[in-house]
């Protein structure tokens, strides 16, 4: 029954980032990472994931003379999350 | 949460452990109050100051009484910059955040139309469309923020709308006080003790 789930979205952290992008309109990579309560090296890798995919877009500013990432998801991104949850909602239903 | 997240290397969640994840995330934002009450507070008592100010002065028929409505411009000074201060600090903007945005730019500028032209039509009318704005910008900001003192606070600047029409120029300050007063400082106060309990939740 797993099988059907989306290999990107089915990792613990990155499912995390985007259900946290899903509900807001833009975040942080410093929010992100206060959130998931994760390490800045492994959302790093997670986020890129999530961007190669086409998931989010990530932004890359500067505020105060110090680096900012900021992370949006994108219409793919929102699509995936749906039917992800659509699968996982499936699985859960009582079999008849 | 914690030790969950930290090991992301554990691909085998099972669907409750995923929902469970899906839930908690959407949640810590959807439950952020967005608004921290300050702009409500700010320009509720700047404007009863000036309105009460000038309503004195024309009681004590002295002239020139408009003079302290040029607290406005620096009013706008200091909202703004405590506007761009917060937008520096801030992590995580919201659709919330944007559609309160939309809500008082598009107010600022019905407000500027309606002071620039609607003189035209009468000091009575500016003031009667004044207040409708008043009470329209808060009345929607309350239902964005699902926070019924702004929307029940709002109704009083309608009321107060109504009433401005039926009183003379003078009482008419009175009118804008009252509809500040109950729309946007009290509701205002309201919303910062709450946006404070929840910082320190």
């Amino acid at each position: 029954m797993l099988k059907d789930l989306d290999p990107i979205l089915h990792s613990q952290l990155r499912l995390a980032i985007v259900s946290l992008l899903v509900g807001v309109k833009e975040a942080e990579f410093t929010y992100l990472k206060e959130q998931t309560n994760s390490t800045a090296g492994n959302l790093s890798v997670q986020i890129q994931k999530l961007k190669e995919a086409g998931y989010i877009e990530i932004e890359k500013k500067f505020k105060d003379n110090y680096p900012q990432t900021i992370c949006k998801i994108t219409k793919v991104g929102i699509k995936a999350f749906e039917d992800y949850v659509e699968v996982i909602q499936n699985y859960l239903k009582p079999k008849k | 949460m914690k030790t969950t997240l930290e090991n992301d290397l554990n691909e085998n969640m099972n669907p409750e452990e995923s929902l469970h994840i899906i839930n908690t995330m959407i949640n810590t934002a959807k439950n952020k109050l967005a608004d921290d009450g300050f702009h409500l507070i700010f320009w509720g008592w700047l404007v009863t100051f000036c309105a009460l100010t000038h309503y004195v002065i024309l009681k004590l028929n002295i002239q020139g009484g408009e003079w302290v409505w040029m607290l406005m411009p620096l009013g706008g000074i200091v909202s703004g910059i405590y506007g761009y201060k917060q937008g520096k600090t801030q992590k995580v903007r919201t659709h919330i955040d944007s559609y309160i945005s939309y809500v008082w730019i598009g107010f600022i500028i019905a407000l500027f139309l309606t002071l620039s032209f609607g003189y035209a039509h009468g000091i009575k009318a500016t003031y009667f469309f004044l207040m409708l704005l008043y009470g329209m910008a808060t009345f929607i900001t309350g239902g964005i923020l699902n926070f019924k003192p702004l929307i029940y606070g709002s109704l009083f600047s309608f009321a107060f709308a109504i009433v401005s029409v039926f009183v003379g120029e003078a009482d008419q300050f009175l009118c804008i006080s009252a509809a500040l007063i109950l729309s946007y400082i009290i509701p205002g106060h309201m919303l910062r003790s709450k946006f404070k309990s929840q910082q320190h939740a």
